[in-house]
Protein backbone atom coordinates (compact mmCIF):
# COMPACT_ATOMS: atom_id res chain seq x y z
CA UNK A 1 0.00 0.00 0.00
CA UNK A 2 1.48 3.52 -0.85
CA UNK A 3 0.31 4.64 2.77
CA UNK A 4 2.60 2.01 4.23
CA UNK A 5 5.86 3.55 1.90
CA UNK A 6 4.64 6.77 2.67
CA UNK A 7 5.14 6.37 6.40
CA UNK A 8 8.22 4.61 5.85
CA UNK A 9 9.32 7.87 3.64
CA UNK A 10 8.69 9.73 6.04
CA UNK A 11 9.88 8.76 9.06
CA UNK A 12 13.31 8.05 7.18
CA UNK A 13 12.95 12.06 6.57
CA UNK A 14 11.72 13.42 9.29
CA UNK A 15 12.97 11.39 12.23
CA UNK A 16 11.67 13.57 14.89
CA UNK A 17 8.48 13.97 13.78
CA UNK A 18 5.47 12.60 15.92
CA UNK A 19 3.19 9.71 14.29
CA UNK A 20 -0.35 8.88 14.92
CA UNK A 21 -1.03 5.45 13.41
CA UNK A 22 -4.43 3.73 13.33
CA UNK A 23 -4.43 0.93 11.10
CA UNK A 24 -8.49 1.03 10.45
CA UNK A 25 -8.83 4.69 9.38
CA UNK A 26 -11.69 4.85 12.22
CA UNK A 27 -10.72 8.76 12.33
CA UNK A 28 -10.29 9.10 8.63
CA UNK A 29 -6.87 9.24 9.00
CA UNK A 30 -4.28 6.36 8.61
CA UNK A 31 -1.33 8.61 9.77
CA UNK A 32 -1.27 11.75 11.30
CA UNK A 33 2.34 13.12 11.15
CA UNK A 34 3.30 16.09 13.07
CA UNK A 35 6.59 18.09 11.45
CA UNK A 36 8.36 21.35 11.57
CA UNK A 37 6.74 23.77 9.50
CA UNK A 38 9.96 24.20 7.46
CA UNK A 39 9.61 20.77 6.43
CA UNK A 40 6.47 20.62 4.96
CA UNK A 41 7.51 21.42 1.51
CA UNK A 42 9.90 18.60 1.60
CA UNK A 43 7.25 16.35 3.10
CA UNK A 44 4.47 17.65 0.05
CA UNK A 45 7.02 16.59 -2.78
CA UNK A 46 7.72 12.64 -1.36
CA UNK A 47 3.64 12.90 -1.47
CA UNK A 48 3.58 14.15 -4.73
CA UNK A 49 6.11 11.89 -5.82
CA UNK A 50 4.03 9.09 -4.92
CA UNK A 51 0.74 9.93 -6.62
CA UNK A 52 -1.02 11.27 -3.81
CA UNK A 53 -3.39 14.26 -4.03
CA UNK A 54 -3.88 17.62 -1.51
CA UNK A 55 -7.38 17.05 -0.05
CA UNK A 56 -7.56 20.17 1.77
CA UNK A 57 -5.60 23.09 3.84
CA UNK A 58 -7.13 23.80 6.86
CA UNK A 59 -5.78 25.98 10.18
CA UNK A 60 -6.54 25.19 13.71
CA UNK A 61 -6.46 28.78 16.19
CA UNK A 62 -5.02 28.29 19.51
CA UNK A 63 -4.10 30.63 21.92
CA UNK A 64 -0.40 30.44 22.06
CA UNK A 65 -0.10 28.87 18.26
CA UNK A 66 -1.92 28.28 14.90
CA UNK A 67 -1.64 24.71 13.51
CA UNK A 68 -1.63 23.86 10.05
CA UNK A 69 -3.24 20.96 8.65
CA UNK A 70 -2.92 19.66 5.45
CA UNK A 71 -5.15 16.25 4.02
CA UNK A 72 -3.44 13.96 1.47
CA UNK A 73 -5.27 11.42 -0.16
CA UNK A 74 -4.77 8.87 -2.99
CA UNK A 75 -7.02 6.74 -4.80
CA UNK A 76 -6.47 3.51 -2.75
CA UNK A 77 -8.69 2.48 0.36
CA UNK A 78 -8.32 4.10 3.67
CA UNK A 79 -5.08 6.07 2.89
CA UNK A 80 -5.45 9.19 3.94
CA UNK A 81 -2.58 11.29 5.58
CA UNK A 82 -2.30 14.46 7.57
CA UNK A 83 0.14 16.76 7.77
CA UNK A 84 0.51 18.66 10.23
CA UNK A 85 2.51 22.04 11.59
CA UNK A 86 2.24 24.26 14.42
CA UNK A 87 2.70 27.76 12.88
CA UNK A 88 3.57 31.06 14.81
CA UNK A 89 1.18 33.74 14.98
CA UNK A 90 3.58 35.69 13.02
CA UNK A 91 5.25 32.73 10.98
CA UNK A 92 4.71 32.97 7.20
CA UNK A 93 4.44 29.19 5.75
CA UNK A 94 5.95 28.70 2.81
CA UNK A 95 3.59 27.54 -0.23
CA UNK A 96 2.94 24.35 -1.92
CA UNK A 97 1.55 25.60 -5.67
CA UNK A 98 4.25 24.93 -7.01
CA UNK A 99 3.83 21.22 -5.90
CA UNK A 100 0.12 20.89 -6.19
CA UNK A 101 -1.15 23.70 -8.38
CA UNK A 102 -4.92 23.53 -6.33
CA UNK A 103 -3.42 24.38 -3.35
CA UNK A 104 -3.07 27.90 -4.74
CA UNK A 105 -6.98 28.72 -3.93
CA UNK A 106 -6.46 26.46 -0.45
CA UNK A 107 -4.19 28.41 0.84
CA UNK A 108 -5.67 31.71 -0.71
CA UNK A 109 -8.63 30.37 1.59
CA UNK A 110 -6.59 30.12 4.99
CA UNK A 111 -5.34 33.53 4.32
CA UNK A 112 -9.14 34.57 4.18
CA UNK A 113 -10.28 33.15 6.95
CA UNK A 114 -6.94 33.18 9.34
CA UNK A 115 -4.58 35.84 7.91
CA UNK A 116 -1.53 33.24 7.50
CA UNK A 117 0.37 34.13 4.43
CA UNK A 118 2.01 31.94 2.47
CA UNK A 119 5.40 33.00 1.11
CA UNK A 120 5.92 32.10 -2.81
CA UNK A 121 2.48 31.89 -3.66
CA UNK A 122 1.93 34.50 -5.93
CA UNK A 123 -1.99 35.18 -5.92
CA UNK A 124 -3.12 36.04 -2.27
CA UNK A 125 -5.98 37.90 -3.26
CA UNK A 126 -9.05 37.22 -0.95
CA UNK A 127 -10.93 34.66 -2.66
CA UNK A 128 -14.10 33.94 -0.57
CA UNK A 129 -14.27 37.24 1.32
CA UNK A 130 -14.47 40.97 -0.22
CA UNK A 131 -11.99 41.95 -1.71
CA UNK A 132 -10.82 44.99 1.15
CA UNK A 133 -12.12 42.66 4.26
CA UNK A 134 -9.28 43.47 6.81
CA UNK A 135 -10.90 40.58 9.19
CA UNK A 136 -10.48 37.06 9.21
CA UNK A 137 -13.42 35.61 10.67
CA UNK A 138 -12.18 31.97 11.92
CA UNK A 139 -9.79 33.25 14.33
CA UNK A 140 -11.21 33.46 17.96
CA UNK A 141 -10.47 36.74 18.49
CA UNK A 142 -13.51 37.60 15.85
CA UNK A 143 -17.05 37.97 16.45
CA UNK A 144 -19.37 35.65 18.93
CA UNK A 145 -17.05 32.60 19.58
CA UNK A 146 -16.36 30.14 22.54
CA UNK A 147 -13.64 29.72 24.68
CA UNK A 148 -9.88 30.04 23.47
CA UNK A 149 -7.76 27.09 24.31
CA UNK A 150 -4.07 26.11 24.17
CA UNK A 151 -3.37 23.40 21.68
CA UNK A 152 -1.91 21.19 24.91
CA UNK A 153 -5.61 21.59 26.31
CA UNK A 154 -7.12 19.27 23.24
CA UNK A 155 -4.20 17.32 22.11
CA UNK A 156 -1.78 16.84 25.32
CA UNK A 157 1.90 17.30 25.28
CA UNK B 1 -0.73 41.38 -40.29
CA UNK B 2 -0.18 44.61 -39.72
CA UNK B 3 -1.88 47.56 -40.65
CA UNK B 4 -2.10 50.84 -40.41
CA UNK B 5 -5.64 51.41 -40.20
CA UNK B 6 -6.36 48.30 -37.48
CA UNK B 7 -2.94 48.59 -35.85
CA UNK B 8 -0.67 45.78 -34.56
CA UNK B 9 -2.10 42.63 -33.50
CA UNK B 10 -0.68 43.21 -30.37
CA UNK B 11 -1.65 42.48 -26.60
CA UNK B 12 -4.49 45.13 -26.60
CA UNK B 13 -6.34 42.99 -28.85
CA UNK B 14 -6.81 40.39 -25.95
CA UNK B 15 -10.05 41.76 -24.41
CA UNK B 16 -11.78 40.93 -20.91
CA UNK B 17 -15.27 39.53 -20.90
CA UNK B 18 -17.40 38.90 -17.49
CA UNK B 19 -19.17 36.37 -17.51
CA UNK B 20 -21.88 36.29 -14.66
CA UNK B 21 -22.63 36.53 -11.36
CA UNK B 22 -25.69 36.18 -12.40
CA UNK B 23 -25.78 34.55 -15.71
CA UNK B 24 -28.26 31.49 -16.91
CA UNK B 25 -25.51 28.90 -17.40
CA UNK B 26 -22.98 29.49 -13.91
CA UNK B 27 -25.42 27.63 -11.52
CA UNK B 28 -24.86 29.27 -9.06
CA UNK B 29 -23.44 32.99 -8.02
CA UNK B 30 -20.27 32.54 -10.08
CA UNK B 31 -18.52 35.52 -12.05
CA UNK B 32 -15.37 34.48 -14.22
CA UNK B 33 -13.02 36.79 -16.03
CA UNK B 34 -12.25 35.87 -19.21
CA UNK B 35 -9.60 37.07 -21.26
CA UNK B 36 -10.03 36.44 -25.18
CA UNK B 37 -8.69 36.23 -28.16
CA UNK B 38 -11.09 36.62 -31.01
CA UNK B 39 -13.49 33.41 -29.71
CA UNK B 40 -10.49 32.20 -28.29
CA UNK B 41 -10.15 32.04 -24.00
CA UNK B 42 -6.41 33.11 -23.21
CA UNK B 43 -6.92 33.40 -19.41
CA UNK B 44 -9.62 32.46 -16.80
CA UNK B 45 -10.49 33.68 -13.64
CA UNK B 46 -13.30 32.85 -12.11
CA UNK B 47 -14.04 34.95 -8.67
CA UNK B 48 -16.32 33.57 -6.20
CA UNK B 49 -17.22 34.65 -2.70
CA UNK B 50 -20.15 36.49 -3.28
CA UNK B 51 -22.67 33.28 -1.79
CA UNK B 52 -20.20 33.23 1.44
CA UNK B 53 -22.36 33.34 4.53
CA UNK B 54 -19.55 31.58 6.84
CA UNK B 55 -20.89 28.22 7.99
CA UNK B 56 -17.70 27.05 9.23
CA UNK B 57 -17.23 30.17 11.77
CA UNK B 58 -21.48 29.01 12.31
CA UNK B 59 -20.63 25.48 13.07
CA UNK B 60 -18.00 26.56 15.81
CA UNK B 61 -20.44 29.02 17.95
CA UNK B 62 -23.42 27.00 17.90
CA UNK B 63 -24.45 23.02 19.49
CA UNK B 64 -23.62 20.56 17.56
CA UNK B 65 -27.73 19.64 16.46
CA UNK B 66 -27.90 23.93 15.65
CA UNK B 67 -25.79 23.09 12.93
CA UNK B 68 -28.01 20.48 11.34
CA UNK B 69 -30.02 23.07 8.94
CA UNK B 70 -26.67 24.72 7.80
CA UNK B 71 -25.40 21.33 6.31
CA UNK B 72 -28.09 21.30 3.82
CA UNK B 73 -27.31 24.93 2.75
CA UNK B 74 -23.84 24.47 1.91
CA UNK B 75 -25.10 21.75 -1.26
CA UNK B 76 -28.50 23.28 -1.66
CA UNK B 77 -28.68 20.17 -4.78
CA UNK B 78 -27.78 17.33 -2.36
CA UNK B 79 -28.56 18.50 0.75
CA UNK B 80 -29.83 15.41 2.19
CA UNK B 81 -25.87 14.01 1.58
CA UNK B 82 -24.49 16.67 3.33
CA UNK B 83 -27.02 16.25 6.26
CA UNK B 84 -25.98 12.57 6.97
CA UNK B 85 -22.27 13.03 7.03
CA UNK B 86 -22.68 15.52 9.34
CA UNK B 87 -24.51 13.66 11.30
CA UNK B 88 -22.10 10.58 10.51
CA UNK B 89 -19.26 12.87 11.48
CA UNK B 90 -20.53 13.59 14.66
CA UNK B 91 -22.59 10.36 15.50
CA UNK B 92 -18.43 9.29 15.14
CA UNK B 93 -16.95 11.74 17.37
CA UNK B 94 -19.38 11.18 20.15
CA UNK B 95 -19.86 7.02 19.90
CA UNK B 96 -23.69 7.44 19.12
CA UNK B 97 -25.15 4.29 17.79
CA UNK B 98 -28.13 4.10 15.19
CA UNK B 99 -30.08 1.12 14.92
CA UNK B 100 -30.15 -0.39 11.35
CA UNK B 101 -33.46 0.60 10.17
CA UNK B 102 -32.32 4.12 10.67
CA UNK B 103 -29.66 3.42 8.91
CA UNK B 104 -31.42 1.77 5.72
CA UNK B 105 -33.94 4.64 5.39
CA UNK B 106 -30.95 6.93 5.71
CA UNK B 107 -29.28 5.31 2.74
CA UNK B 108 -32.64 5.34 1.07
CA UNK B 109 -32.89 8.77 1.41
CA UNK B 110 -29.50 9.94 0.37
CA UNK B 111 -29.24 8.35 -2.82
CA UNK B 112 -32.57 9.43 -3.71
CA UNK B 113 -31.04 12.79 -3.18
CA UNK B 114 -28.13 12.01 -5.25
CA UNK B 115 -30.44 11.23 -8.43
CA UNK B 116 -32.73 14.01 -7.97
CA UNK B 117 -29.39 16.12 -7.66
CA UNK B 118 -27.55 14.67 -11.18
CA UNK B 119 -31.39 15.08 -12.79
CA UNK B 120 -31.45 18.65 -11.96
CA UNK B 121 -28.06 18.51 -13.44
CA UNK B 122 -28.54 16.74 -16.47
CA UNK B 123 -31.70 19.22 -16.98
CA UNK B 124 -29.30 22.32 -17.15
CA UNK B 125 -26.53 21.41 -18.56
CA UNK B 126 -28.93 20.39 -21.59
CA UNK B 127 -30.54 23.38 -21.19
CA UNK B 128 -26.67 24.88 -21.53
CA UNK B 129 -26.25 23.42 -24.95
CA UNK B 130 -29.67 24.63 -25.86
CA UNK B 131 -32.23 21.41 -25.11
CA UNK B 132 -35.10 22.53 -24.04
CA UNK B 133 -37.26 19.65 -24.13
CA UNK B 134 -34.88 17.08 -21.42
CA UNK B 135 -34.93 19.84 -19.18
CA UNK B 136 -38.59 19.52 -18.66
CA UNK B 137 -38.79 15.54 -19.03
CA UNK B 138 -35.85 15.47 -15.78
CA UNK B 139 -37.79 17.99 -13.72
CA UNK B 140 -40.83 15.73 -14.01
CA UNK B 141 -38.61 12.54 -12.86
CA UNK B 142 -37.14 14.68 -9.79
CA UNK B 143 -40.45 16.26 -8.69
CA UNK B 144 -41.15 12.68 -7.67
CA UNK B 145 -38.04 12.51 -5.65
CA UNK B 146 -38.97 15.94 -4.16
CA UNK B 147 -42.63 14.86 -3.21
CA UNK B 148 -41.27 11.17 -1.88
CA UNK B 149 -38.78 13.31 0.68
CA UNK B 150 -40.85 16.31 1.22
CA UNK B 151 -43.44 13.73 2.22
CA UNK B 152 -41.07 12.01 5.31
CA UNK B 153 -38.86 15.03 5.71
CA UNK B 154 -41.06 17.78 5.53
CA UNK B 155 -38.86 19.88 2.99
CA UNK B 156 -37.88 19.45 -0.51
CA UNK B 157 -34.76 20.95 -0.75
CA UNK B 158 -33.20 21.78 3.00
CA UNK B 159 -33.54 19.02 4.15
CA UNK B 160 -32.64 18.50 8.02
CA UNK B 161 -33.70 14.79 8.43
CA UNK B 162 -31.17 12.91 9.56
CA UNK B 163 -30.64 13.35 13.46
CA UNK B 164 -27.67 12.13 16.16
CA UNK B 165 -28.78 8.52 16.55
CA UNK B 166 -31.70 7.89 13.89
CA UNK B 167 -33.80 10.37 11.48
CA UNK B 168 -36.80 12.15 12.87
CA UNK B 169 -39.58 10.43 11.56
CA UNK B 170 -40.03 6.99 10.47
CA UNK B 171 -40.82 6.10 7.06
CA UNK B 172 -44.71 4.34 6.19
CA UNK B 173 -45.57 1.78 3.56
CA UNK B 174 -46.53 4.92 1.73
CA UNK B 175 -43.16 5.98 1.40
CA UNK B 176 -41.64 2.69 -0.03
CA UNK B 177 -44.60 2.26 -2.43
CA UNK B 178 -43.50 5.91 -3.81
CA UNK B 179 -39.99 4.66 -4.19
CA UNK B 180 -41.05 1.59 -5.68
CA UNK B 181 -42.99 3.53 -8.19
CA UNK B 182 -40.87 6.08 -8.50
CA UNK B 183 -38.12 3.11 -9.79
CA UNK B 184 -40.23 1.22 -11.85
CA UNK B 185 -40.76 4.62 -13.49
CA UNK B 186 -38.04 5.35 -14.19
CA UNK B 187 -36.52 1.97 -15.86
CA UNK B 188 -38.50 3.36 -18.50
CA UNK B 189 -37.26 6.88 -18.38
CA UNK B 190 -33.44 5.78 -18.57
CA UNK B 191 -34.30 4.19 -22.10
CA UNK B 192 -35.91 7.34 -23.13
CA UNK B 193 -33.05 9.58 -22.13
CA UNK B 194 -30.73 7.83 -23.77
CA UNK B 195 -32.00 7.41 -27.35
CA UNK B 196 -33.25 11.15 -26.99
CA UNK B 197 -29.65 12.63 -25.78
CA UNK B 198 -26.86 10.33 -25.20
CA UNK B 199 -27.16 9.35 -28.64
CA UNK B 200 -28.23 12.62 -29.99
CA UNK B 201 -25.40 13.77 -32.68
CA UNK B 202 -25.55 17.57 -31.80
CA UNK B 203 -25.18 16.68 -28.34
CA UNK B 204 -22.11 14.49 -29.00
CA UNK B 205 -20.58 17.22 -30.45
CA UNK B 206 -21.11 19.66 -28.30
CA UNK B 207 -19.42 17.60 -25.73
CA UNK B 208 -16.94 15.05 -27.39
CA UNK B 209 -13.02 16.13 -27.01
CA UNK B 210 -14.20 19.28 -25.10
CA UNK B 211 -12.48 20.25 -21.75
CA UNK B 212 -10.28 16.75 -21.62
CA UNK B 213 -9.11 16.72 -18.04
CA UNK B 214 -6.27 13.72 -18.00
CA UNK B 215 -5.21 12.02 -14.51
CA UNK B 216 -2.78 13.93 -13.87
CA UNK B 217 -4.47 17.35 -13.97
CA UNK B 218 -7.64 16.22 -11.96
CA UNK B 219 -4.78 14.79 -9.18
CA UNK B 220 -3.11 17.84 -9.35
CA UNK B 221 -5.89 19.87 -8.38
CA UNK B 222 -7.93 17.43 -6.19
CA UNK B 223 -11.02 16.61 -8.77
CA UNK B 224 -13.39 13.72 -7.08
CA UNK B 225 -15.99 12.68 -7.83
CA UNK B 226 -18.11 11.80 -11.57
CA UNK B 227 -15.20 14.47 -12.61
CA UNK B 228 -12.39 12.10 -11.53
CA UNK B 229 -14.14 8.87 -12.44
CA UNK B 230 -14.49 10.21 -16.19
CA UNK B 231 -11.04 10.26 -16.20
CA UNK B 232 -10.17 6.70 -15.71
CA UNK B 233 -9.75 6.29 -11.91
CA UNK B 234 -12.53 4.07 -10.07
CA UNK B 235 -12.12 6.43 -6.99
CA UNK B 236 -15.30 6.14 -5.13
CA UNK B 237 -15.45 7.18 -0.81
CA UNK B 238 -18.50 4.76 -0.65
CA UNK B 239 -16.27 1.57 -1.91
CA UNK B 240 -12.80 3.15 -0.64
CA UNK B 241 -14.09 3.97 2.72
CA UNK B 242 -17.33 2.41 3.13
CA UNK B 243 -19.17 4.63 5.25
CA UNK B 244 -22.59 3.72 7.12
CA UNK B 245 -23.83 0.45 5.42
CA UNK B 246 -22.96 0.97 1.72
CA UNK B 247 -20.85 -1.89 2.03
CA UNK B 248 -23.63 -4.38 2.18
CA UNK B 249 -24.98 -3.34 -1.25
CA UNK B 250 -24.02 -4.89 -4.44
CA UNK B 251 -23.54 -1.85 -6.67
CA UNK B 252 -20.79 -0.82 -9.35
CA UNK B 253 -18.45 2.45 -9.47
CA UNK B 254 -18.93 3.50 -13.39
CA UNK B 255 -15.79 4.60 -14.87
CA UNK B 256 -15.16 6.50 -18.40
CA UNK B 257 -11.53 6.84 -20.21
CA UNK B 258 -11.87 10.15 -21.60
CA UNK B 259 -11.92 12.86 -19.22
CA UNK B 260 -14.12 14.96 -21.74
CA UNK B 261 -17.16 16.50 -20.96
CA UNK B 262 -19.36 13.64 -22.70
CA UNK B 263 -17.78 10.92 -20.31
CA UNK B 264 -18.06 13.20 -17.18
CA UNK B 265 -22.04 12.92 -18.59
CA UNK B 266 -22.16 9.11 -19.34
CA UNK B 267 -20.57 8.78 -16.00
CA UNK B 268 -23.27 10.65 -13.77
CA UNK B 269 -26.11 9.21 -16.03
CA UNK B 270 -24.71 5.80 -15.13
CA UNK B 271 -24.87 6.86 -11.64
CA UNK B 272 -28.16 7.61 -11.42
CA UNK B 273 -28.64 3.59 -12.07
CA UNK B 274 -26.60 2.75 -9.31
CA UNK B 275 -28.07 4.67 -6.98
CA UNK B 276 -31.28 3.19 -8.47
CA UNK B 277 -29.88 -0.51 -7.64
CA UNK B 278 -28.85 0.49 -3.92
CA UNK B 279 -32.04 1.94 -3.66
CA UNK B 280 -33.71 -1.48 -4.69
CA UNK B 281 -31.41 -3.62 -2.67
CA UNK B 282 -32.27 -1.35 0.68
CA UNK B 283 -36.38 -1.67 0.06
CA UNK B 284 -36.14 -5.37 -0.04
CA UNK B 285 -33.83 -5.68 3.16
CA UNK B 286 -35.54 -2.86 5.24
CA UNK B 287 -35.38 -3.76 8.58
CA UNK B 288 -38.23 -3.48 11.47
CA UNK B 289 -37.50 -1.62 14.81
CA UNK B 290 -36.95 1.42 15.94
CA UNK B 291 -35.72 4.53 14.12
CA UNK B 292 -34.43 6.81 17.38
CA UNK B 293 -31.71 6.10 19.44
CA UNK B 294 -32.95 6.99 22.66
CA UNK B 295 -31.75 9.29 25.12
CA UNK B 296 -29.54 11.40 22.99
CA UNK B 297 -29.05 14.89 25.14
CA UNK B 298 -30.19 17.65 23.48
CA UNK B 299 -26.25 19.16 24.05
CA UNK B 300 -24.10 16.62 22.82
CA UNK B 301 -20.22 17.06 24.75
CA UNK B 302 -17.99 14.62 22.52
CA UNK B 303 -14.75 14.02 24.19
CA UNK B 304 -11.69 15.82 23.21
CA UNK B 305 -10.32 14.27 20.09
CA UNK B 306 -10.91 15.17 16.11
CA UNK B 307 -12.84 13.58 13.33
CA UNK B 308 -12.26 13.94 9.47
CA UNK B 309 -15.41 12.08 7.97
CA UNK B 310 -14.96 11.96 4.13
CA UNK B 311 -18.33 10.97 1.94
CA UNK B 312 -19.60 11.12 -1.22
CA UNK B 313 -21.37 13.73 -2.00
CA UNK B 314 -23.04 13.91 -5.13
CA UNK B 315 -20.09 16.06 -6.49
CA UNK B 316 -17.25 14.15 -4.99
CA UNK B 317 -15.10 13.40 -1.82
CA UNK B 318 -16.94 15.63 0.75
CA UNK B 319 -15.64 16.12 4.42
CA UNK B 320 -16.45 17.07 7.77
CA UNK B 321 -13.63 17.55 10.29
CA UNK B 322 -14.40 18.27 13.21
CA UNK B 323 -11.71 18.90 16.41
CA UNK B 324 -13.73 19.32 20.07
CA UNK B 325 -12.40 20.43 23.53
CA UNK B 326 -15.16 18.66 25.30
CA UNK B 327 -17.39 21.70 25.23
CA UNK B 328 -20.65 21.49 23.33
CA UNK B 329 -19.69 23.12 20.33
CA UNK B 330 -16.88 22.24 18.11
CA UNK B 331 -13.66 24.14 18.25
CA UNK B 332 -13.08 23.82 15.05
CA UNK B 333 -15.62 23.03 11.74
CA UNK B 334 -14.02 22.65 8.57
CA UNK B 335 -15.61 21.42 5.00
CA UNK B 336 -14.00 20.41 2.32
CA UNK B 337 -15.71 20.26 -0.56
CA UNK B 338 -15.64 19.03 -4.22
CA UNK B 339 -16.35 21.43 -6.18
CA UNK B 340 -13.80 23.57 -4.96
CA UNK B 341 -10.96 21.17 -6.68
CA UNK B 342 -13.33 20.73 -9.33
CA UNK B 343 -13.99 24.67 -10.11
CA UNK B 344 -9.99 25.44 -9.20
CA UNK B 345 -9.39 22.67 -12.55
CA UNK B 346 -10.84 25.02 -14.97
CA UNK B 347 -8.15 27.59 -14.50
CA UNK B 348 -6.37 25.29 -16.58
CA UNK B 349 -9.18 23.60 -18.81
CA UNK B 350 -10.69 26.97 -20.19
CA UNK B 351 -7.67 28.36 -21.95
CA UNK B 352 -7.45 27.80 -25.44
CA UNK B 353 -11.30 26.63 -25.46
CA UNK B 354 -14.02 28.19 -27.64
CA UNK B 355 -16.20 30.63 -25.56
CA UNK B 356 -18.97 28.43 -26.75
CA UNK B 357 -17.51 25.44 -25.18
CA UNK B 358 -16.80 27.53 -21.91
CA UNK B 359 -19.87 26.72 -21.39
CA UNK B 360 -20.45 23.45 -21.97
CA UNK B 361 -17.86 22.82 -19.66
CA UNK B 362 -18.57 24.18 -16.57
CA UNK B 363 -22.24 22.90 -17.24
CA UNK B 364 -20.41 19.34 -17.44
CA UNK B 365 -18.18 19.92 -14.29
CA UNK B 366 -21.47 19.91 -11.94
CA UNK B 367 -19.56 22.83 -9.83
CA UNK B 368 -22.10 24.33 -7.17
CA UNK B 369 -20.61 27.63 -6.10
CA UNK B 370 -22.24 27.92 -2.80
CA UNK B 371 -20.87 25.41 -1.33
CA UNK B 372 -17.09 26.57 -2.48
CA UNK B 373 -18.39 29.64 -1.17
CA UNK B 374 -19.60 28.20 2.23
Amino acid sequence: MKADEMEKALREEFPGALFAVDESGRNGVRYSVLIALSGMRKAAQILNAAGFFLETITALDFSDTFELVYHFNCYEPKSRIALRALCGKDQTPSSLVDTFRGAGWLEREVHDFFGISFSGNPDMRSLLLPEDADYHPLLKSFGKSGDSHKREDIYGK
Amino acid sequence: MENEQFGPPAAEQIYTLNLGPQHPSTHGVLRILLDLDGEFIVKADPIIGYGHRGHEKMGENRLYRQFLPNTSRMDYLSGMLYNHGFVLAVEKLAGIDVPERARYIRVIASELNRISSHLLWFGTYLLDLGGFTPFLYAFDDREQILDILDRVSGSRLTYAYCRFGGVTRDVDAGFVDMTRAFLKRMEGRWADYENLVTKNIIFIKRTKDIGVIDRELARQYGVTGPNLRACGVRFDVRKAEPYEIYDRFDFEVPVCFNGDALDRYKVRFLEMLQSCRIIDQALDHLPQGPFQTEKIPLKIKPPKGEVYFPFESARGLTAYYLVSDGGTNPYRCHIRVPSFGNLNVINDVLPDTLIADAISILGSMDVIIPEIDR
